[in-house]
C-alpha cells in the first residue's frame, strides 16, 4: 500500500509542471487568441485574430509541414543507419558514437549560426572551393530551404541515432545472434531483426523530431528567407510586433501549431500500436 | 498492485493537487485580463530625493546589442561614470528593442507591476509609441534631470518622438541621420537623390538590397522611399490616416517591387535585419549599405570589415533624421537608480565622449547654443572622419520621421505587396 501511494505521489510530483504548463501555458495561448486576455482594450470573445491571419495561414502550414516532413525523414534515415553502426561496435561504432554525442551537446542557435557560416554565399565551404558568391547556389535564404533543413537534419539525425542505438543495443543481441549462428545474412538480419526492432522507437523519436522542428523558430529565421514564412517565425514576429493586437494573432498561430503537433502525434501512436514488436 | 480507491475516506491527493493546479493555471490566464491602461507619473518630487534613492541601485538598461562600440561605450564609459554616483548599471544586449518594451507588457499582463526586471530602455519610435499607449512607461520625470537644462525644450525632434508628443516620458540621449554609405572603389559615380540611388540599383543588379521590414533600417529605407516617390517629405502629412496611406503607398510598393529583380539574389529573398545586410556589404556582395548609425562606419573602415573606400552619399533630397531616448518603464524596479543614469547619459562630458567616432560617434541632443564657450569648443574638437560627413553636413535638408502610426502599415503593405509577387 504504502509504495503505491509513494509511486503516486511521485507521479503527481512529475505531473505537475506538465499539467501547469499545458493548462497555463496553452490555456492562456487558447484565450489570448480569442480576445479575452486582450492587452488592450475590453475583453470580448471573437475570432478575429484567426480571421486576420487566414489568408497567411495555408501557405505558412505548408513552409512548416514541409520544413519538417524532409528534416525528419532525413534524420530518421541518417539516424538509424549510424545507429545500426553504432551498434555493429568496433572502433568505427565507437567514432560514430562520439560524433553523436558531441552533436546532441550543440545548442541549435549555434549549430544553425555555424551551418550559415558555412554554407552562405560567401561563407566558409564557397571560399575553400575557390566558388564566386553569385556561382554558389543559394543555400541559406534560397528557394528550397536547404539550409534549415541541413540544420535540423544534422542535429536530430544525432537524437535519432542516440535514441534507436539505446534500444537495440539492449535487446538485440539475443536475436542477431542465434540468427546469425542459424546463418542468416548481413542484409537478412538487418531487415528481420534489426529494423522491426528499431521500428517503435524510431517512429518515437522521429516524431519527436517533427514535432520540434514544427514549433522550432530560431534555425528557420537564422537561415531561411523572409518570405514565405514557416509557423514558428510568423508566431514570433507578430508576438514581437509593434502593434498591440497582433499578439493575438501571434496566439492564435501558436494554437494552430499544437493543434498540428497533437495530430501529429495521434497518427504516430496508431502507428506505434499497430506495431508487432509493441503487442 | 492492488486499486488504491479503499485507502483513503476523503478526495485523493493527486485530485486535491490537481485541482489547484487547473485553477493555479487559470488565474494565471486571467490575471491578464485587467490590461494596463494610461502612463503611470513619477512618484518622486525633488531630484535629491531620487539620488537619496538611487544609492546602491542596480540599474538593468535594456538596449539593442548588435553595436559593439555602443556596447563599448556603455561598459567602459557610462558604467563607471553611474557607478561613481552609486548606481550599478548592467546592460542588458537584445536583438531588437522590441523584445524588451515586450518583456515589459509581458510583465505588466502578468500583474508584475512594481518590481519589473527592465529598468531603462534604449527606445524610440513605434517602440515608445507602443509602449506609452498601453501606459508602459513611467511619465513627467525628464524635467526633474538637472543635465535637461542643456537640452532645447522647442527641438521639434525632441519634444515629438515619431509624431507622439514625448510628454517626459523620455530622456533624450543621441540623434541620428539615415545614411547610406557606398564603396567608392566601385561606385564612381554616386547618386545624389534617393531616385537615383534606385536607378543605379537597376543599372547594377545584385548589387543593392535592403532588409525586410519590420526590420528597422529596412523599415526607414521604405519611408525613404516614400518620401521620394511623393515628390519630397513635403507631400507625406507626418501624421497618419488610411486615405493619406491608400493615395501614398500604391505608388511606393509599385516602385518598391519594380526594382525587385535588380535586387540582390533578383529580389528572391531579402537580408532578415541590418546585420545581414552589414555582412553583405563587409563581404563585397552588395556595393551600398544602409544604416540609422553612420557613426559606426568609421570604425567598421578602420578596422577593415569594410571597403577602404566607404563613403556616405551624399543626398540633395535630405534623408531621414531622429532622435533616440532612455526610457524608464512604469514598473521599473528601480526608477531612481535609472533617473540617475538618464541624468549622466545627458552630461556634457558622457556627450562629447559618446559624440567622438572612435567611441560611438552618436551625435548630440545637447543645444550647442546653451553650452558654455569651454563645452562647446569640447564638441568642436571632436576628430572628424573621413568615411563620414560632419553632423551638420549629414543633416542638412533633413527629413523628418513619419509618425510612428505609419510604420506598422508601411511594414505589413511591404510585406504583403512586394515580396510575394
Amino acid at each position: 500500500m504504502k509504495t503505491v501511494r509513494g509511486a503516486r505521489a511521485v507521479l503527481v510530483i512529475v505531473l505537475l509542471p506538465v499539467v501547469v504548463v499545458v493548462v497555463g501555458g496553452l490555456g492562456s495561448a487558447i484565450m489570448q487568441s480569442v480576445g479575452l486576455m486582450p492587452l488592450i482594450g475590453p475583453v470580448r470573445f471573437n475570432l478575429d485574430a484567426y480571421a486576420a491571419t487566414a489568408q497567411d495561414l495555408p501557405v505558412a502550414i505548408g513552409v512548416s509541414l514541409a520544413i519538417a516532413a524532409s528534416s525528419t525523414a532525413i534524420a530518421a534515415l541518417v539516424g538509424t543507419a549510424a545507429a545500426l553502426v553504432v551498434v555493429s561496435g568496433g572502433w568505427l561504432g565507437r567514432l560514430v558514437g562520439m560524433a553523436g554525442a558531441v552533436t546532441i551537446s550543440i545548442p541549435h542557435l549555434i549549430g544553425a549560426a555555424t551551418i550559415g557560416l558555412l554554407l552562405a554565399d560567401s561563407g566558409v565551404l564557397p571560399r575553400l572551393l575557390g566558388i564566386d558568391a553569385d556561382a554558389w547556389p543559394p543555400l541559406v535564404g534560397g528557394p528550397w530551404w536547404v539550409a534549415v533543413i541541413a540544420g535540423f537534419a544534422w542535429k536530430e539525425s544525432a537524437f535519432v541515432a542516440l535514441v534507436v542505438a539505446g534500444t537495440l543495443l539492449t535487446r538485440v543481441a539475443q536475436f542477431d545472434e542465434p540468427a546469425a549462428l542459424l546463418g542468416a545474412g548481413r542484409i537478412a538480419r538487418i531487415r528481420m531483426i534489426f529494423l522491426p526492432l528499431a521500428a517503435p522507437s524510431l517512429i518515437v523519436a522521429s516524431t519527436i523530431v517533427f514535432i520540434y522542428t514544427l514549433g522550432s523558430y530560431e534555425v528557420a529565421w537564422l537561415l531561411g528567407r523572409t518570405y514565405p514564412e514557416p509557423l514558428a517565425v510568423m508566431a514570433i514576429r507578430l508576438f514581437n510586433d509593434v502593434s498591440l493586437t497582433s499578439r493575438t494573432e501571434s496566439a492564435a498561430i501558436a494554437v494552430v501549431t499544437v493543434v498540428l503537433a497533437f495530430a501529429a502525434v495521434a497518427v504516430a501512436s496508431v502507428a506505434v500500436r499497430r506495431m508487432a514488436v509493441w503487442r | 498492485m492492488p486499486p488504491m480507491h479503499s485507502s483513503s475516506p476523503h478526495r485523493r491527493p493527486w485530485q486535491t493537487l490537481l485541482t489547484a493546479t487547473v485553477a493555479l493555471g487559470g488565474v494565471i490566464g486571467l490575471a491578464g485580463c485587467t490590461a494596463p491602461s494610461a502612463g503611470t507619473a513619477s512618484t518622486f518630487s525633488t531630484w535629491n530625493s531620487v539620488v537619496t534613492a538611487a544609492d546602491g541601485q542596480t540599474v538593468n538598461l535594456w538596449m539593442f546589442g548588435g553595436d559593439e562600440q555602443g556596447n563599448a561605450y556603455i561598459d567602459e564609459i557610462l558604467a563607471p561614470a553611474a557607478a561613481e554616483e552609486g548606481v550599478t548599471l548592467n546592460r542588458v544586449p537584445v536583438t531588437d528593442t522590441k523584445d524588451a518594451l515586450n518583456r515589459v507588457l509581458t510583465e505588466l499582463q502578468a500583474g508584475r507591476v512594481d518590481d519589473g526586471t527592465v529598468d531603462l530602455v534604449w527606445v524610440n519610435g513605434d517602440n515608445f509609441r507602443t509602449g506609452k499607449e498601453a501606459g508602459a512607461w513611467l511619465c513627467d520625470w525628464t524635467a526633474m534631470l538637472p543635465n535637461m537644462a542643456n537640452v532645447s525644450a522647442t527641438d521639434p525632434l525632441l519634444t515629438s518622438d515619431f509624431g507622439t508628443p514625448v510628454d517626459g516620458c523620455e530622456a533624450p540621449w543621441s540623434k541620428a541621420q539615415f545614411s547610406i554609405a557606398y564603396n567608392a572603389a566601385v561606385v564612381t559615380d554616386p547618386p545624389t537623390t534617393v531616385d537615383g540611388i534606385l536607378e543605379w540599383a537597376k543599372a547594377n543588379p545584385g548589387r543593392f538590397t535592403y532588409p525586410a521590414p519590420p526590420d528597422f533600417t529596412g523599415s526607414a529605407f521604405v519611408r525613404q522611399v516614400l518620401y521620394s516617390v511623393s515628390g519630397g517629405y513635403q507631400n507625406v502629412s507626418a501624421e497618419y490616416s488610411t486615405d493619406a496611406f491608400n493615395t501614398l503607398s500604391p505608388e511606393l510598393y509599385e516602385t518598391l517591387a519594380e526594382l525587385a529583380p535588380s535586387l540582390w539574389r533578383g529580389g528572391d529573398t531579402y537580408p532578415a535585419d541590418s546585420t545581414q545586410l552589414n555582412k553583405l556589404y563587409a563581404d563585397g556582395q552588395i556595393d551600398m549599405t544602409i544604416t540609422y548609425g553612420p557613426a559606426t562606419l568609421t570604425k567598421l573602415v578602420e578596422d577593415g570589415t569594410y571597403p577602404p573606400q566607404t563613403r556616405v552619399l551624399e543626398l540633395t533630397d535630405g534623408t531621414l533624421g531622429n532622435a533616440s531616448f532612455l526610457a524608464i518603464p512604469s514598473n521599473a524596479a528601480h526608477q531612481a537608480g535609472a533617473m540617475v543614469v538618464a541624468n549622466i547619459a545627458l552630461s556634457v562630458e558622457q556627450q562629447v565622449a559618446k559624440a567622438n567616432p572612435a567611441t560611438w560617434g552618436q551625435f548630440t541632443v545637447l543645444d550647442l547654443s546653451k553650452l558654455t564657450s569651454i563645452e562647446q569648443q569640447q564638441f568642436a574638437d571632436l576628430p572628424q572622419s573621413t568615411v563620414v560627413p560632419s553632423f551638420d553636413v549629414l543633416s542638412r535638408n533633413a527629413n523628418p520621421e513619419l509618425s510612428a502610426a505609419w510604420v506598422p502599415a508601411l511594414d505589413e503593405g511591404w510585406r504583403t505587396r512586394v515580396p510575394t509577387r
